[in-house]
């Protein structure tokens, strides 16, 4: 099998597997950052959505060969101690209810709003469309997502 | 309603544990230049340390429901312990702890008095502990942030240095609770537990468990219910990298589909053995399989739909109060609709998965189940482990809705893990979770009700018909369950009412789904009142609140009585939050509905547009809540939030079919639920009284779809009458 070299939350890391895995199965299983999740595993759902070249990708249908080129972030390397600012609105506002589909919810968030702080609710419902919350937290993520930007302009 | 809590679960989880475990234990100190804090265990659900850390035991599985945040609140407040000292320990199964489900809006009623009294009485021998110390009478003691304190003098000593003394003292038989008025924590807004491993990535689910040596897998089941197993072609799975092996799952081999009356076992089908799930899903789809179907029935939808329809005619008499031929024969009119609900699925987010180590001395599970007593016992008879084999941890689990009361998926896990010899985690594709879920029941159901000139109701007749989650599992033998309970709303408040049950066997499998048989009859039920308000043209409110009567207890079953006064002061409430009484403009309409579920009382407006398209928008809801004294706000919202976003989904959205005895949906896709855009405004209160807690994950689902359909009729003149609403063409 192959063997690649990712830059994943700034640090290298080196894996074998098939040229068509996708992003997702080598952060969970070959790398156990478990943080990332797995929902549907068509783009369907937003659960495995991490940063690539500072861009929120799907990484469930983002083939390892296809992710060689620039930083990928995730959840687990958002922040040194959760202290981003899309996540201290999280904890502010209780945001988690199973919490499954959050990490996805938040690395979108966070890609979001480091290009545009000035957003509407429109704007926030168009850029986390692709994210299903069966808990049914929108609301509060939508208000989490407003205190961030607050919380950057200061 | 199930009476609160069983005796003997009390007994054993407010009395001491074992005289062993009284000793205090050292834990191991991080900072190696400070003492390690000695741990003092006062019962199976508290512990203290010299330290002043508090920990408590979260009993039940969480599901985002947030037990485990809630249910230790109550400990902590008898107890009186500082919240910010108190860490909070999820058990793994354990029968001491009985009922340790997450179920039917249940965990807050169990438990309620049960954490009271756990809380209380080792507080209790804290201020007995600090009488002696203080030289201060028992009675002029209490607790309150981590304390003992001594009100006149202001005097106080920390929990931390009573252990020794307390942990003598037997707690008591009988304790005394707190006030209500003197609460500090129950009733605040607590952010949850594990709130910084929810946001950091930290948390980690079933899905996310890892041992050394394990393997990972993927099922492939017979997409057909209730088919056979299969002969297979698995050349082109072995050749993709990493698959390890393929391996058979025959439930014929394990006592059939179903291990026991209503538990379902696990689904015919293959799985793929890999060194990482990709490896395994690559694997799985690679396989060519001829599937053996001669069982089953091969059925579809549409014609399970015919067939209920026609069972509406050959009913079992559930309820009979009064006599309902007269009551028909006397009414100045009787009015007849027919409502009909589709199977729905549950999709929570995290994908069934399962970790087991099957070793020789013990079978060792890391399972995202609702239900570990059902595990248990699946484990016992598929495999003859005796309880004491058997190990089950209770991780955080991505959402249930009723689908992780079933634990097939684990019993697949605990066969490959036996069968390889090492741990092996599951995954199930979304695919073979739409397709092989427990559906919720999809069901026809018949109203007739019959009236006076003035349009007040003498008779009410519902009759429902379906295949039942409690017996469309087998096909010979068992006893038929019923979709429809004897309580069901208005049963009590008509003189004569009689509720029927019409049953169909199929090979659907069916389930628990969110608040189980009410979101089908409350569409039913609340929709047939607001039709017949509009027949008398009457406001659907006032026309409720008649039919309701004077607030009073109703009997309704037994000792069960419905307090209608409950149910009024919520009605009467949502009335002025939604303003209902103003005028909405052309295209709009607001609909109604309200209900009791789980012991709470909730009633909902929701108001809606259209535009000539048919398109409905969601303007805003509505919600008004009585479920007694609210644990936590913040969770307590959550949950109303969720509860009436899932109503609204399935109403709009939510549908299941089946077509050649296979179900047709597969993925978000086709399965779809609402997303953010689509979150309409939601204004919720709460009613503040001092009655016990109720629940609260479930009951502020059945009214939305309801309130919903009976706002678009009010919005365009169209009744709905049968879900979801996406297939009724709409148009102004
Ligand atoms: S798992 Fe990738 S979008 Fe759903
Ligand atoms: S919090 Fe459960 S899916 Fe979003």
């Amino acid at each position: 099998m192959p063997s690649y070299t990712l830059r994943i939350n700034n640090v290298k890391k080196t894996v074998s597997t098939d040229p068509d895995t996708p992003l997702l199965w080598v952060l969970r299983d070959l790398l156990d950052l478990t943080g990332t999740k797995f929902g549907c595993g068509k783009g369907l759902c937003g659960a495995c959505t991490v940063q690539y070249k500072g861009n929120p990708v799907r990484s469930c249908t983002l083939a390892i060969s296809s992710a060689l080129e620039g930083d990928i972030l995730t959840i687990e390397g958002l922040s040194p101690k959760e202290d981003h600012p899309v996540q201290r609105a999280w904890v502010e506002l209780d945001v988690p209810q199973c919490g499954y589909c959050q990490s996805g919810q938040i690395m979108e968030a966070a890609a979001l709003l480091s290009k545009n702080e000035n957003l509407t609710d429109n704007d926030i419902n168009a850029a986390m469309e692709g994210h299903i919350c069966r808990c049914g937290t929108y609301s509060r993520i939508r208000k989490a997502i407003h205190l961030a930007a607050g919380k950057l302009e200061k | 309603m199930k009476s609160t809590v069983d005796r003997r679960t009390f007994i054993k989880l407010t009395t001491a544990a074992s005289g062993a475990l009284l000793v205090g234990v050292y834990l191991q100190s991080c900072e190696s230049d400070k003492p390690p804090a000695m741990v003092h265990t006062f019962s199976p659900l508290i512990k203290i340390d010299t330290d002043g850390w508090v920990t408590l035991i979260a009993k039940n599985p969480e599901i985002g429901q947030g037990v485990k945040t809630s249910l230790p609140m109550i400990l902590a407040e008898e107890l009186g312990a500082a919240w910010n000292k108190v860490k909070v320990v999820q058990a793994d199964y354990d029968e001491i702890y009985e009922e340790q489900w997450a179920g039917g809006s249940y965990a807050i009623i169990l438990n309620w008095d049960l954490m009271r009294t756990a809380g209380a009485k080792v507080r209790q021998v804290l201020i007995q502990a600090a009488s002696k110390k203080m030289n201060k009478a028992v009675s002029e003691l209490s607790t309150a942030n981590g304390e003992v304190r001594h009100l006149k003098s202001g005097d106080a000593l920390p929990f931390e240095a009573l252990l020794t003394e307390a942990t003598q003292i037997p707690l008591p038989e009988e304790v005394e609770f707190k006030p209500l008025d003197a609460f500090e924590i129950v009733g605040k807004h607590v952010p949850q537990v594990d709130l910084d491993t929810l946001v950091n990535g930290g948390m980690r689910y079933s899905i996310d468990i890892k041992l050394p040596e394990m393997v990972y897998a993927t099922v492939l089941k017979n997409p057909v219910h209730n088919g056979g197993t299969g002969t297979w072609d698995d050349t082109a799975t072995r050749a993709v990298n990493g698959v390890i092996d393929i391996v058979e799952l025959n439930n014929k081999a394990y006592g059939g589909r179903l291990i026991g009356p209503n538990s379902p076992n696990f689904v015919n089908g293959i799985a793929v053995v890999a060194n990482t799930t990709w490896a395994a899903f690559k694997g799985a789809e690679k396989l060519k399989v001829v599937w053996d179907n001669d069982g089953a029935q091969r059925e579809s939808s549409d014609g399970l739909m015919e067939r209920f329809r026609a069972q509406l005619d050959h009913t079992t008499v559930e309820r009979k109060d009064g006599d309902i031929t007269q009551a028909q024969r006397n009414a100045a009119s009787n009015y007849e609709a027919v409502y009909e609900v589709p199977f729905l699925a549950h999709v929570p987010m995290e994908p069934m998965n399962c970790t087991v180590d099957f070793r020789e001395d013990l079978c060792e599970v890391w399972a995202p189940t609702q239900n570990p007593e059902a595990l248990q016992q699946g484990l016992i008879k598929l495999f003859g482990l005796q309880p004491e084999q058997i190990k089950i941890h209770l991780p955080r689990i991505g959402g249930g809705f009723g689908r992780r009361y079933y634990v097939d998926y684990a019993m697949d896990t605990a066969i490959l893990s036996k069968k390889m010899g090492r741990p092996v985690k599951l995954t199930w594709t979304r695919e073979e979770d739409i397709k092989h879920d427990w559906y919720r029941p999809a069901s026809v159901h018949k109203m007739t009700a019959s009236m006076d000139g003035n349009g007040k109701v003498s008779g009410w007749r519902h009759i429902l018909a379906n295949a039942s989650r409690k017996t469309s599992l087998g096909r010979d033998g068992r006893p038929a369950g019923t979709e429809i309970d004897e309580y069901e709303f208005p049963a009590g408040f008509i003189a004569n009412l009689q509720l029927e049950y019409g049953h169909v066997i199929s090979d659907v499998p069916l389930g628990q789904w969110r608040a189980v048989g009410h979101s089908a009859t409350a569409f039913a039920v609340h929709s047939f009142l607001d039709e017949l308000a509009f027949l008398n043209k009457r406001d659907p409110i006032d026309y409720f609140l008649e039919f309701l009567g004077p607030a009073r207890m109703v009997p309704v079953v037994d000792e069960y009585a419905f307090d209608a006064g409950r149910l009024i002061a919520v009605v009467e409430k949502v009335r002025q939050l939604s303003n209902w009484d103003s005028s909405l403009p052309k295209g709009q309409g607001r609909g109604f509905a309200a209900r009791k579920g789980a012991g709470s009382f909730i009633a909902e407006v929701i108001t809606v547009s259209t535009d000539k398209n048919g398109k409905v928008k969601i303007l805003g809801v509505d919600a008004v809540v009585d479920c007694g004294v609210v644990i936590n706000p913040s969770g307590a919202r959550a949950q109303v939030e969720g509860a009436i976003l899932d109503g609204l989904s399935a109403a709009l959205y939510g549908e299941i079919t089946v077509k050649d005895g296979a179900t047709v949906q597969s993925n978000f896709h086709d399965y779809r639920w609402m997303r953010m855009g689509e979150m309409p405004e939601m204004r919720i209160e709460f009613i503040e009284n001092d009655l016990p807690p109720r629940g609260l994950g479930e009951p502020p689902l059945p009214p939305a779809a309801p309130a919903l359909a009976n706002a678009i009729f009010a919005a365009t003149g169209q009744r709905i009458r049968k879900l979801p609403i996406k297939n009724v063409e709409l148009g102004t």
